[in-house]
């Protein structure tokens, strides 16, 4: 019986195991391999050694441009959307006449898909028509060029990405708020703690699991921004949007070097694991688990 | 109970994997492939907005009794990848219609030379443009036939110049002139930002600085094609003209205005925001349908004194890619569709404004129904190839309007060319020795 049990429970996986091995492990040796290689994928790869790490940690000027575009892309929005959504979830969870309206209005914005809320924020972020800079011209301050400028344009990036995501992340926090168990909020009430004492030595660590959870997926996520520059900017003005992998992606289908672009995926993965590793070192101070 | 439920589970299982197995290995194409006498010739072409079938095709599957037409309309954006996967696939279509340089994808080995059926059937060449033609080879070998084309002419607002106290028949011709009039024709509001321009050198597609280059014939290469040169006087002369040009602008007002342009009614020729612009023959057709009314001409790209013009022309070819099953029947039909009597034909019935490759049928009567048409195919004996650097050639138009752009935003442009020639040489060296290296294995395995 045991063994049926144990074929039986092969074959209900067998699919997704072909699948990972087929379309997921397979590919990734792959692209080990190519990444030493010259390969325009319609000829034969030729193998070159390390020269496609060498050239683009020495050589490349738009690899360092990439990884310094990414690197401010993540360190500005992750702590932006964790806090920002996080203060969100604390306004919500009062119990406050029409909650449920505000908590839908914000949420709202997160069903967008990335092509439509970015040819959207194109125009909110049109300099001389656009939304924001006619809101800024009626208090009579003079709006930035936006996607036009090499020093608004990440942050205008970043305002429309956290405009999009905010809600979403904020329902998670919100369900976590939700799981404190009152009694702590109380305990505290009884010993004169104020708004600010239970958010600081309750709410935060209590919730401190999943601010870590969010703040991990929130870098990798960030690491992975494409849509926006693709839509909006190409990389411009001045390669200021140039992101990783709007980089990888110009040399792998526009360039056709997959050996280079499977190089840089490569290189993507060590830098993540990197940023991911000292996250994890740091969230021992921070963290705390019930248990 | 528990027998009737094992039963059912087996079979369950069972017919799970059976399905598996038959869209694994199922060839959904084989019924339509095996009528006997009949070849199903399967035709992939750039789609547009509508979807109308390619009338060339209808006619052929109409005329031809043993073969029948399967026609696949690929989107314009998706069309380059979806080829080239079905040829790594094994699967391609026998004939393909593509507009990025034939190079490009004869470089890689991605389509069947056209050589032997050009011998066998005495193909004309002479019928087409002859800058068209010349961009259908690669290492002496021609890879495609050019189907349709669009060529280039400067656009200028008649109404602006009048407003402006310019003759409304007296286009610039020099580019000087073009920087004088600009400033004629340009206008602010009250808060001091630009509502309308005379001439922008990089607003849509075809970019001055290119057009500048050909005119004076700036080399890219030195003259073994070993390396790239970027520096040659010419070619500094060219981003020098476009840094002058910045300089009577401000730069923050001139990124503002641009920005309010887009597509349809809100181009900035059609919106009559910018007076002159660089334009292909297929757009009078965009002008008609957003703004009938505009009081507009068209007339040669100006140029530097002394020296001729230059346009480029786009190419819509076709070709057979590596793979093909029928490369015989798809040869056929390539030369049904580039004839005269078939290119003219399906022109009429597009609704773009396009040009047949073929100038015979370009130049017939019934073709050339005004001036501006003229115009354009004068324009055809100026034309280059936009595949300046075909071995490296995304990234060489990379780095060419990197250039224009950091000379734009206030570079240097010696510096910033010399950059660029630096970056595309690099890869330019790489694509070399990847190119020598897969010529030496095929000679192996010959």
């Amino acid at each position: 019986m045991k063994r049926k049990q144990a074929l039986l429970g092969f074959v209900f996986v067998a699919p997704w195991v072909i699948g990972f091995l087929i379309f997921g492990l397979y590919p990734i040796i792959k692209s080990i391999y190519f990444s030493l290689c010259q390969y325009d994928v319609l000829r034969i790869p030729q193998f070159i050694g390390i020269k496609n790490y060498t050239d683009l940690l020495f050589e490349d000027k738009y690899f360092w441009k990439s990884v310094w575009n990414t690197l401010f892309y993540t360190a500005v929005r992750t702590p932006m959307c964790i806090l920002g959504s996080l203060l969100l979830a604390v306004l919500v969870n009062k119990a406050v006449k029409g909650m449920k309206i505000f908590r839908t209005t914000f949420f709202m914005p997160s069903i967008i898909t990335g092509v439509v809320l970015s040819s959207l924020w194109l125009w909110i972020l049109n300099p001389q028509y656009g939304l924001i800079n006619s809101m800024l011209a009626f208090f009579g301050l003079h709006g930035p060029l936006w996607l036009q400028s090499t020093t608004w344009s990440k942050p205008a990036i970043i305002l429309m990405s956290l405009w999009s995501i905010g809600g979403g992340r904020m329902l998670v926090f919100l369900a976590a708020i939700q799981g404190i168990p009152k009694t702590l909020y109380e305990v505290a009430e009884l010993d004169g703690g104020g708004w600010w004492t239970k958010f600081r030595y309750i709410t935060v660590p209590m919730i401190s699991p999943v601010i870590f959870l969010w703040s991990v997926i929130e870098v990798i996520f960030s690491f992975q921004v494409f849509t926006e520059a693709y839509i909006m900017t190409q990389g411009g003005p001045l390669n200021s949007t140039l992101f990783y992998n709007l980089y990888l992606y110009m040399k792998a289908f526009d360039d056709f070097s997959m050996g280079y672009a499977s190089a840089l995926a490569w290189l993507l993965l060590v830098l993540t694991l990197v940023v991911t590793l000292i996250q994890f070192k740091i969230s021992k101070k921070y963290v705390h688990y019930q248990n | 109970m528990n027998r009737f439920f094992k039963i059912i589970k087996v079979i369950g299982i069972s017919i799970l994997i059976v399905a598996f197995l038959f869209i694994l290995f199922w060839d959904f194409d084989k019924e339509n492939d095996n009528i006997p006498g009949i070849t199903t010739l399967k035709y992939w072409y750039i789609s547009g907005a509508k979807d109308e079938l390619p009338y060339q095709a209808l006619k052929f599957d109409s005329l031809r009794d043993d073969i029948k037409m399967k026609v696949t309309g690929i989107p314009w954006q998706e069309n380059e990848k979806k080829v080239l996967t079905s040829i790594l696939g094994g699967n391609p279509p026998d004939v393909v219609t593509q507009v990025t340089p034939v190079v490009k994808w004869a470089s890689r080995n991605a389509l069947v030379s056209l050589d032997k059926y050009i011998k066998r059937d005495n193909f004309d060449s002479t019928v087409f443009f002859p800058a068209l033609w010349r961009e259908m080879s690669y290492n002496n070998e021609i890879y495609a036939i050019p189907f349709n084309t669009a060529s280039y002419a400067l656009f200028y607002n008649k109404r602006l110049f009048r407003e402006a106290g310019l003759d409304p028949n007296k286009p610039p011709k020099t580019w000087n002139q073009v920087k004088k009039y600009s400033k004629k024709l340009l206008r602010k509001n009250e808060k001091g930002n630009i509502i309308q321009i005379g001439y922008l050198p990089d607003y849509y597609k075809l970019q001055t600085v290119t057009i500048m280059a050909w005119e004076l014939e700036a080399p890219f290469y030195n003259d073994d094609k070993t390396r790239i040169n970027l520096t040659d006087p010419k070619m500094v002369r060219v981003f020098q003209w476009l840094s002058d040009f910045y300089k009577d602008y401000s730069l923050n007002k001139i990124l503002a205005f641009e920005a309010g342009f887009g597509n349809a009614n809100q181009h900035g020729f059609i919106s009559e925001k910018v007076a002159m612009v660089v334009l292909s023959s297929s757009f009078p057709d965009q002008i008609k349908k957003y703004k009938s009314d505009l009081d507009y001409g068209v007339a040669k790209i100006p140029t530097f004194p002394g020296f001729k013009t230059a346009s480029s022309a786009g190419i819509w070819w076709l070709a057979i890619p590596r793979g093909a099953k029928h490369p015989d029947k798809g040869w056929e039909f390539i030369k049904f569709s580039t004839s005269k009597k078939i290119a003219l034909e399906s022109i009429k019935k597009m609704e773009s404004n396009l040009f047949p490759a073929n100038k015979l049928a370009a130049t017939d009567s019934s073709f050339l129904k005004n001036k501006r048409d003229k115009i354009f195919i004068e324009n055809m004996k100026y034309a280059h190839s936009p595949a300046i650097i075909p071995l490296v050639h995304d990234a060489f138009w990379r780095e060419f309007i990197g250039v224009q752009e950091n000379v734009k935003y206030g570079a240097n442009p010696l510096e910033e060319l010399k950059n660029a020639e630096k970056t595309i040489q690099r890869e330019y060296k790489t694509a070399l020795s990847y190119d020598k290296f897969v010529q030496q294995e095929m000679k192996i395995d010959k």
